[in-house]
């Protein structure tokens, strides 16, 4: 079935909004899309098909008391409009058993936005042809997907978004029996098969490098240029306990020692919000705004924070377009001084960290952090790679790696974009150098 | 609804005419989630979903469709795409299926619930309101939070040889947590982790004369942190709890054993393992009191059903048998393609995602020992409970884990609390230390919504049940930068 969803979007937002009682207000947040995914293993397809889905999510608001509805929406007009009615109705039904909500936080902004960019994809039909014949000889394994996707929110103060796009992701690994391998992605909006075969000429150039024995380090504090694919890892670190308002203000954030200036980051290192990057719409859930750039850390020191319109209410603070979760989207980092093409030299000996593995706080006061290496990292010596590493975990603060121990970050900055397909495929992205540490610690 | 599944299974054959085998795997969910932030209300979400995945066979490959729209129409469309895709991949899948990994089941199943009416959402708010009073032990308390969520999954399996399935899982899910400061000091408590007390059944789980109790503690040990010294540094013994134990068994049990990790299907995501196919029947896993179940029986235990989603009966299946790997976290699927043996695990988080090999209840058996037998025969130890942090590597080996609470033990005696203790260790050397396996009386159920795995990703739930356990040598450590 094919689905107009900005006219089905258009049409709810008229129905629900229209259809509000004295005293109501509502915020509606659409979701849709129509995807191809097809999951690779040594080569071959091992699972694939396709996703037709839309989702609205209908926050209410009425005297002091608040609700929200997520709804999986058939595509069926008439069934939908059903299942709204009946969403409404079990909302005014809940409403006056549920606490006032001392925070309540009712949008009043009006902005309007539409963007749409249209893509040239792959018929689904030729997709295994055309990603694994230029692969063949590789032992390939990943995820192709594609196709349309939009995001939409509007409001009962006449705010009304529109963001859609058609774009592809192919987030692939290419490995060698001896359990190395070099993890890449080839994504855009146009498919191209001259660069995909570019892409795969490079991937197969690296992986020979990693044909070598395995070096194993002893645990211990070493020198290592971190690349922006292992960088992206520590950038969920400012959303998760990070820099929304409300967590720092509650004692949940791992940047509190920050903003009461008992630690710093580097003065070479600055952060921002950055949606002129282009890879997700400004506006959140609630149909509100954020600014096109918002800086966050500046020369080390935090300048400002992720703030949504409850925790504002809360304290009594001004908003910035934040959602919900007080998430940094759109994350860029500034760039620094180093070329990458000096950047095995300017390392010397140490670690080169082509990607990292399962991160996760190992003491969130204390903004430490532990992980693993993962996929391609090597071992350099005199600015010259010697093989690859075998992997190994490390236990480091943020307030070293980007803080005390930060050397510099790469002139050279790349764009990723969001990989992650949990309940519908994302949108986003980070804007990010690789970074040279002196000292990361290692400790298994 | 049966005869609605059958008529749009019809309405898919029409769609799909050259198709071996098709099978329909509808999937409801209606989800219930009310929360409080000191004291205060925070917020109040319903959530329902609903949907259907048409899946095809064709000489050898499957093809799949997902989509909302429940019409014959829509399914006939689905259908259709799915034999597309199944027509294009065919030359270039991984392993040729047959219809024999789709059984013919025929089965209906729902959770076991004492209580099953659902109480008013106001009486929730005014437990949730009272277990924040309780976390709110002290001044030093800075947050509060108390949850409740509800909900329920429907599963509908029909297919074209004969399955017909129907499944109704219940899940009550609550969390209860206070932040605590002095100075520089922040330390957070909660009940038993978050979400671990995500369980399958009916109203009875919400003991709220226990639950509130729990809060009352919880919030008197998060203060009791700010003055505790933080971890020792160095090698004991390990006592951890069950609440922590989940953690142990889920990364370094569960996940190296599922077959799609091993046969390679999520190196480039969530990782291999470090188990290899021809290990199965010899492996030393751990000690010989290393006895770990796929227990798809437990009562209460949050993946408890009657069978996966393609059909396959679940039922307990010894994993590790005195220390010896015997048996995979493998499906029909990866049963045909690795030759190894099973269990019924081919689990999806929604209608919107295909089956893949998951855990489901996967627990450690319980053994002999009392727990004040336990400590009294621990010369230097640290007991440590209700995980905090978590990171393994992609094959499933060099791990570090935190805990929220540890208390020392030394010359048979719990002593000292500390702050911040964390261990490490290496996932098969790790379990052959397992020294001491508690008995029945401290096997405590808990299971967890979050577990992330796939491409696309999924989200799925899942069990784990342990007694409390004692592990020899680990490498233990606290915070601090």
């Amino acid at each position: 079935m094919k689905i107009d969803n900005k006219a089905r979007f258009d049409a709810l937002t008229h129905r629900i909004l229209n259809e509000l009682q004295q005293g109501e207000y509502a915020a509606l947040a659409y979701y849709g899309e129509n995807s191809d995914f097809m999951r690779f293993n040594n080569c071959k397809v091992r699972q694939s098909g396709t996703v037709l889905q839309t989702e609205l999510t209908i926050k209410l608001w009425k005297d002091k008391k608040s609700h929200t509805t997520q709804l999986g929406l058939s595509g069926n007009f008439a069934k939908d409009d059903e299942l709204v009615s009946e969403a409404l109705s079990s909302a005014r039904a809940l409403l006056p058993l549920l606490p006032d909500d001392p925070y309540q936080a009712i949008p009043d902004g009006s902005s309007v936005s539409e963007a749409s960019y249209k893509g040239s994809l792959l018929d689904s039909k030729d997709i295994p042809s055309r990603i694994l014949e230029p692969a063949k000889g590789l032992d390939f394994t990943g995820l192709y997907s594609q196709g349309y996707l939009c995001r939409a929110a509007a409001n009962s103060s006449g705010a009304r978004h529109w963001f859609e796009t058609e774009t592809f992701l192919l987030d692939y690994s290419a490995w060698l029996p001896n359990g190395r391998a070099v993890k890449s992605s080839f994504a855009g909006r146009e498919w191209q098969d001259s660069l995909y075969k570019d892409k795969l000429d490079s991937t197969k150039k690296a992986v020979a490098k990693l044909d070598a024995e395995e070096i194993v380090l002893k645990p211990g504090s070493y020198r290592a240029f971190i690349c922006a694919d292992a960088l992206v890892e520590v950038t969920d670190f400012f959303s998760w306990y990070g820099l929304g308002e409300r967590g720092l203000r509650q004692g949940e954030s791992a940047f509190l020692a920050l903003q009461e200036k008992r630690e710093a980051f580097s003065p070479k290192f600055s952060l921002t919000q950055d949606f002129g990057l282009g890879v997700q719409p400004r506006f959140n859930e609630n149909g509100e705004l954020a600014p096109e750039r918002l800086d966050l850390i500046s020369s080390g020191k935090l300048v400002n924070t992720i703030v949504s319109s409850r925790t504002a209410k809360q304290y009594n603070i001004e908003a910035n377009g934040a959602t919900e979760g007080e998430d940094v989207r759109s994350l860029a980092i500034a760039a620094g001084n180093l070329a990458e093409a000096d950047a095995l030299a300017a390392l010397g000996s140490g670690v080169y960290v082509s990607n990292f593995h399962y991160l996760n706080w190992s003491d969130v006061q204390a903004a430490r952090i532990t992980g693993m290496t993962r996929f391609s990292c090597l071992w350099v010596e005199n600015g010259k790679i010697v093989g690859p590493i075998k992997d190994m975990r490390w236990d480091e603060s943020l307030y070293n790696m980007l803080g005390t121990k930060l050397v510099d970050l790469t002139k050279e900055r790349q764009l990723i974009v969001d990989s992650m397909t949990y309940e519908r495929r994302e949108v986003g992205g980070c804007l990010l150098p690789g970074i040279l540490v002196d000292g990361l610690s290692f400790t298994l | 609804m049966k005869h609605d599944l059958q008529r749009l299974l019809n309405a898919a054959q029409s769609g799909a005419k050259e198709a071996e085998w098709i099978g329909l795997r509808k999937r409801k969910s209606d989800a219930s989630f009310y929360m409080i932030r000191d004291g205060a209300f925070e917020e109040a979400v319903k959530a329902f979903n609903e949907g259907i995945m048409v899946e095809v066979l064709f000489k050898g490959s499957f093809g799949y469709a997902a989509s909302a729209d429940l019409s014959p129409e829509g399914i006939k469309t689905a259908a259709a795409n799915a034999l597309v895709t199944a027509k294009a991949v065919k030359d270039y899948t991984v392993y040729k299926f047959d219809s024999t990994v789709r059984p013919e089941t025929k089965l209906e199943y729902i959770s076991k619930r004492d209580k099953k009416a659902v109480p008013a959402v106001n009486e929730l708010y005014a437990f949730m309101a009272e277990a924040s009073k309780k976390l709110k032990a002290g001044e030093e308390i800075i947050q509060t939070s108390a949850m409740v969520e509800y909900g329920r999954y429907d599963y509908e399996i029909v297919s074209t040889n004969g399955a017909d399935i129907e499944q109704s899982l219940f899940y009550i899910s609550n969390f209860l947590q206070a932040i605590a400061r002095k100075g520089d000091i922040i330390q957070t408590r909660s009940g038993n982790g978050p979400r671990a007390l995500s369980r399958q059944g009916g109203w009875e789980l919400l003991d709220i004369p226990h639950l509130l109790n729990m809060a009352e503690k919880t919030g008197q040990e998060a203060i009791e942190l700010l003055s505790a010294p933080s971890c020792p540094n160095d090698k004991r013994t390990l006592v951890l709890m069950p609440d922590q134990m989940m953690l142990q068994i889920h990364e370094s049990v569960g996940h190296p054993l599922e077959i799609d990790r091993i046969l390679g299907d999520e190196r480039n995501y969530a990782g291999g393992s470090f188990v290899k196919l021809s290990d199965f029947g010899s492996f030393q896993y751990g000690s010989k009191l290393m006895n770990i179940s796929f227990d798809p029986g437990i009562g209460h235990e949050l993946a408890t059903y009657g069978a996966d989603e393609i059909g396959n009966l679940a039922k307990k299946e010894l994993l590790i048998k005195d220390g010896i790997l015997m048996r995979g976290l493998g499906s029909l699927e990866s049963q045909a393609r690795s030759g190894v043996p099973g269990v019924a695990n081919q689990r999806a988080t929604s209608w919107n995602r295909p089956p893949i090999d998951r855990m489901a209840n996967l627990n450690l058996e319980p053994g002999s020992t009392s727990f004040a037998d336990m400590i009294k025969s621990i010369e230097k130890g640290i007991l440590m409970k209700t995980n905090r942090s978590w990171s393994i590597d992609d094959y499933r080996n060099k791990f570090q884990f935190g805990c929220e609470y540890g208390v020392l033990i030394e010359n048979g005696k719990l002593t000292k609390t500390v702050r911040d203790p964390n261990y490490r260790g290496i996932s098969s050397s790790f379990w052959r230390n397992l020294a001491q396996v508690g008995d029945k009386n401290s096997f405590e159920v808990f299971g967890t919504p979050n577990c992330g795995k796939g491409e696309p990703n999924q989200v799925i739930f899942v069990g784990h049940a342990s007694p409390v356990c004692a592990f020899n040598d680990v490498e233990v450590f606290g915070g601090g930068r």
